[in-house]
């Protein structure tokens, strides 16, 4: 059965495929729909080939075969006539109906042209009357688009005939927009016709924007407006076309005028400063003035951000403004640290101002205000770091001149031991609180101050360097010793010398020996502490403990010498004013040594209280008994040498030889260095004196009674000397000086018997006793 | 005078308190020197460098009748000096000459030129006209100011004029300007004072206490060298003469006095009452802050 059914669909197909090709004229198409076998062997394939189809069979297929065959092919033979011919009568079929078809078209249109030529006609005759009507009805259609046009010109004449009424309204209601918009409006007209039928119409409404622009004018100028009602004034100005130059002018006339009140005046700032100290503690949002003047700095900012945009080329302006807003600010800061400011307070002012740079920076970046304050605010911060240590030393200076010292019970009370320890004090008390004010700004961590540390650092320990440098030179300035390079400076602040007390001089002396063996290592051991890290090291304590411990050694030296010029002229005047060529017999010691050893006590109690004690004294109190002793008995024994050297020159001229040989011995001795001691100072003092004395001496000529007179007064002063003085030795020497020095300028040397020059002094020390008992009772009741 | 370690000494018998060197004499360095001795027989002494620097020889000794306070060279002869002497209880001032045949006698004496009698109280110097040949000299004492006239021909010695500074200034010393002859200055007790010879009237002063020596500047106009007792030495411009140009410490005790070098402009010699001569550099202008230094310091004793 399958086998059966196999031929037949393939037989189908193939008759099929005959057909179709029947209409396709191309047989490649066929052939590649039909491509079951293309060899030419294919009987339905194009390329078959009768004669070897035949061959083929014949050579391949036994006989039943090539009969089975040809019958097979005489079937589908047949069959393919029979269909060939219904596929013919089929078309057949089709053309004839197409055929009628054709023909039934023909007689339908037939009849049609007529029907046609109808509508033509009929659409003619709808198009002539169409333009009938138009024509008849155009006249009238011109009217009403004319009495349109009329209906509105005479709208808007009413409108403008309307206008200074409708302004009236608008300034009573204050809708001045309204208005602005309207007489915009109107304005084209009023332009053309203005001058002839709008007349007064054109007046009317010209005044009331007359009245309109004046009150826009003075709401633009009127400070309790509203920054953004006055912004729009502005621009209904604008629109008005106003000059809005002049105004603009105006206005930031009356911008600039405000700044006047939102400068921080120096009297105000502490004000300030404490109140924002205070209301940072209690409660912040406190009207104190503070608050006020952020307000009114946040005013000014808005009304800068208003002009700015209301006057868009006016920046240039307003960058002047907040600079010159900025500008006044430091100024006055720098005014108000000219007094006296604490860092604290300095700080509070500087975050108001640096407040007030933020919120002018928010408007007008461009300006560049934060670079502009921060080289001022470094500016000032150096300011204020000089001024604190000017000020430091001013405080400094105070101390110690606060201190009446020229009085007289200087020497007697304790007053220049006070005033060094008020000052030493001063220094360190003044240097501990400048570090503590230094260090608040160090912590301080608005804006730009995180940027200038390094420079603050470095800005501190130049301070601290200069500070110590002019305090150096302010104390030679005060002790009336200026040196030749600072002529000027002398000449203003220095007093002539001679009014200086010598005292506050030796404070001085001892005061740069305090701050170089106390205060400047302190500091320098803050400033490793605390302020290093700069890049710059300006602070060289080394540098200035050499520079102060020179100083207190000029200092001394300086005291010295004002004390020794004082007895110098004591002396002077002594030696200058009698003749001593005609001196009368001694009788008493001369007043001068009173006075000598009066000058000598105040040093010594001036010394007392200022410098320490030397490590040791040579004599003891005990001693002096003994040593009194071997002064008289030594000089008797000068006595008898100079009787002797009378006698015989060779003996003399030899006692010279001896004497300069002792000079040339003891003579580094005299003049030592000074030491930082009680002792040594007054041994210096009372050297130099003696010096000094043998030098006038030596300058005179003397009588017998001149020399004896001489003699009697230097034996009197060994004992008290030597008291006072430590090198003991020295001294002696140089006692003995002078009344070699005056033996050599006597006409006639005949020296006092021991027992006169005894009862001289003796007579002298009880009444010198005397004396200072009457002071004392004088003074006990 | 003895000398130190690194000096040429020359000793003399007596103390001495004054020496000239003898600007006539161009062909060597002199000295003249006069001895101070209130009893002993004094001298001059005429002294020379020697050739080779390293010797000073005794040219010429001479008595002289008192002791000597002060001496001075005339400028351009060299035989002709001054002396201030003091007997004791009276100054005198007198012109000397050195006698031509000197080294013969031990002790040959001088010929008086002139006697500057005119004076009453003590008196302190003789100044010689600075430079060249002139008759003129001036003599100080505490109160008083001559200027005289000097006639060697004739021996004699005539007052020109004089002025009085006043029983309160009590003067100690002074010095003729180089650059105009007719200005003077004196050291007194409180200032430094200026005449003008011309009129013989005090024409300005600077206010200074207790200058003991002065000098001008040989090489710069309108500078004067001040020594002091107790504040050093210090250089004034005459122009600005509040305060002082520049400041040099001095000598530890009075530095007594003061010369310029008169070729090197800067060099000051000082001497001071400490037995030290210090020799100063103080730089030429005043606007050169270099700071005066000490360039040496030679001891002596007196």
């Amino acid at each position: 059965m399958a086998t059966e059914a196999a031929p037949m669909d393939e037989k189908a197909k193939r008759m099929r495929d005959l057909l179709s090709s029947f209409y396709t004229p191309d047989p490649s198409i066929s052939t590649s729909v039909s491509s079951i076998s293309t060899s030419f062997d294919n009987i339905n394939g194009p390329s078959f080939d009768a004669d070897q189809y035949m061959d083929l069979m014949i050579k391949k297929s036994n006989l039943d075969v090539l009969l089975q065959r040809h019958v097979q092919m005489a079937a589908e033979i047949k069959n393919l006539d029979t269909d060939l011919q219904m596929l013919v009568y089929e078309n057949y079929n089709k053309f004839i109906s197409a055929t009628d078809t054709i023909k039934r078209m023909k007689s339908n249109i037939f009849g049609m042209e007529g029907n046609m030529d109808q509508l033509l006609h009929k659409i003619m005759s709808v198009q002539s009357r169409s333009d009938g009507v138009n024509t008849s009805l155009f006249e009238k259609r011109e009217h009403i688009e004319k009495l349109h046009r009329t209906r509105n010109l005479l709208r808007k004449v009413q409108f403008i005939y309307d206008l200074p009424a409708r302004l009236q309204k608008c300034i009573k209601s204050e809708a001045y927009g309204d208005a602005v918009r309207f007489y915009t409006g109107a304005m084209p007209i009023l332009k053309v016709y203005g001058d002839t039928s709008f007349k007064d119409c054109r007046r009317a409404s010209e005044e009331a924007i007359e009245i309109i622009i004046k009150n826009l004018q003075t709401k633009l100028f009127s400070d309790s407006e509203s920054i953004q009602a006055r912004a729009e004034a502005a621009v209904l100005l604008k629109q008005l076309d106003v000059p809005i130059d002049s105004l603009k002018d105006k206005l930031l006339e009356k911008l600039e005028q405000s700044l006047d009140g939102l400068q921080i005046y120096p009297e105000e700032a502490s004000k300030l400063a404490e109140h924002n100290a205070s209301s940072k503690d209690e409660e912040s949002n406190n009207q104190g003035p503070a608050k006020i003047h952020e307000d009114a700095v946040r005013g000014f900012s808005e009304a800068m951000r208003a002009y700015r945009e209301i006057f868009p080329d006016s920046e240039e302006r307003l960058f002047k403004l907040a600079r010159a807003l900025t500008t006044t600010h430091f100024e006055n800061m720098e005014l108000y640290i000219r007094k006296r400011v604490s860092a604290a307070d300095f700080l509070g002012i500087f975050r108001i101002i640096w407040e007030d740079v933020v919120l002018m920076d928010e408007v007008l970046p461009e300006a560049a205000l934060s670079d502009l304050s921060a080289e001022a605010a470094q500016v000032t911060l150096k300011q204020f770091v000089a001024r604190t240590f000017s000020h430091l030393q001013q405080d400094i200076s105070a101390t110690l001149l606060k201190f009446d010292i020229n009085q007289k019970e200087v020497v007697d009370g304790e007053v220049l031991k006070a005033v060094l320890e008020a000052s030493g004090k001063a220094v360190l008390q003044g240097t501990t609180d400048i570090f503590q004010e230094f260090r608040q700004l160090l912590d301080e961590n608005t804006g730009i101050f995180v940027k200038m540390n390094d420079s603050l650092i470095g800005w501190i320990q130049k301070g601290f360097q200069d500070f110590f440098r002019s305090l150096e030179s302010h104390f030679l300035v005060l002790s009336g010793k200026t040196s030749s390079s600072n002529e000027t400076e002398g000449l203003i602040e220095g007093k002539p010398s001679e009014k200086i007390h010598a005292g506050l001089i030796l404070v001085l002396a001892q005061l740069s020996v305090v701050i170089e063996q106390k205060v400047i290592p302190r500091i320098a051991e803050e400033i490793t502490a605390s302020f290093s890290g700069g890049n710059s090291q300006a602070f060289i304590p080394g540098e200035l403990s050499r520079v102060f411990h020179a100083a207190s050694e000029k200092l001394l030296q300086h005291y010295i010498d004002t004390r020794t010029q004082k007895i110098s002229n004591v002396l002077r005047k002594r030696f200058k004013t009698p003749n001593w060529v005609k001196h009368k017999e001694p009788r008493e010691v001369h007043m001068y040594v009173d006075m000598l050893l009066q000058q000598l006590e105040e040093v010594g109690k001036e010394v007392k209280q200022i410098l320490p004690q030397g490590t040791f004294r040579k004599h003891k109190r005990s001693d002096s008994n003994g040593s009194n002793t071997t002064t008289s008995s030594r000089s008797t024994t000068l006595h008898s040498d100079k009787m002797a050297r009378s006698n015989s020159q060779r003996a003399r001229s030899q006692l010279f030889e001896t004497h300069l040989a002792k000079l040339f011995k003891q003579k580094v001795e005299i003049f030592t260095k000074v030491e930082f001691t009680q002792e040594s100072v007054v041994t210096t003092t009372v050297k130099l004196c003696l010096k000094s004395l043998q030098e006038y001496v030596r300058l005179q000529t003397f009588n017998r009674s001149g020399f004896q007179q001489i003699q009697l007064d230097i034996q009197f002063l060994k004992a008290p000397l030597k008291e006072t003085v430590e090198d003991e030795a020295a001294i002696d020497f140089l006692l003995d000086e002078v009344i070699v020095a005056a033996s050599e300028r006597c006409l006639d040397v005949t020296p006092l018997e021991p027992p006169i020059l005894d009862k001289l002094i003796q007579a002298k020390l009880a009444k010198s006793k005397e004396h200072k008992n009457n002071n004392s009772n004088a003074v006990s009741p | 005078m003895q000398g130190g370690s690194s000096g040429i000494g020359y000793g003399l018998k007596y103390q001495a308190r004054c020496i000239s060197d003898v600007k006539a004499d161009t062909d060597y360095t002199s000295f003249l020197t006069g001895t101070l001795s209130l009893k002993e027989e004094n001298e001059v002494h005429l002294l020379r460098l020697s050739s080779g620097g390293s010797e000073l020889i005794c040219e010429g000794l001479f008595s002289h009748p008192n002791e000597i306070w002060d001496l001075a060279s005339c400028p351009f002869d060299q035989r002709i000096f001054s002396t201030v002497f003091s007997t004791g209880e009276s100054f005198g001032a007198a012109i000397w000459q050195i006698p031509e045949l000197y080294g013969q006698l031990n002790s040959p004496q001088l010929e008086r030129v002139a006697s500057l009698d005119a004076h009453v109280g003590k008196i302190n110097c003789v100044l010689w006209w600075p430079s060249g040949r002139c008759d003129k000299l001036i003599s100080m004492d505490e109160q008083n100011i001559f200027l005289w006239s000097l006639a060697c021909s004739n021996k004699s010695a005539e007052v020109l004029s004089k002025d009085s500074a006043g029983m309160l200034h009590s003067l100690s010393g002074g010095a003729w300007d180089p650059h105009d002859v007719n200005a003077v200055a004196a050291t007194g007790e409180s200032s430094v004072q200026f005449w003008d010879l011309r009129t013989m009237k005090k024409v300005n002063s600077i206010e200074r206490a207790h200058v003991r020596g002065v000098d001008y500047n040989p090489k710069r106009e309108h500078i004067l060298i001040t020594a002091e007792d107790e504040s050093g030495i210090h250089v004034w411009d005459l122009r600005k003469a509040k305060a002082p140009v520049q400041e040099l410490p001095g000598h530890t005790h009075w530095t007594w006095a003061v010369k310029c070098n008169p070729e090197y402009d800067g060099l000051i010699l000082s001497a001071g009452t400490d037995s030290a001569v210090n020799l100063w550099y103080a730089a030429a202008s005043s606007t050169n802050e270099k700071t005066p230094e000490s360039l040496w310091v030679q001891h002596v004793s007196v």
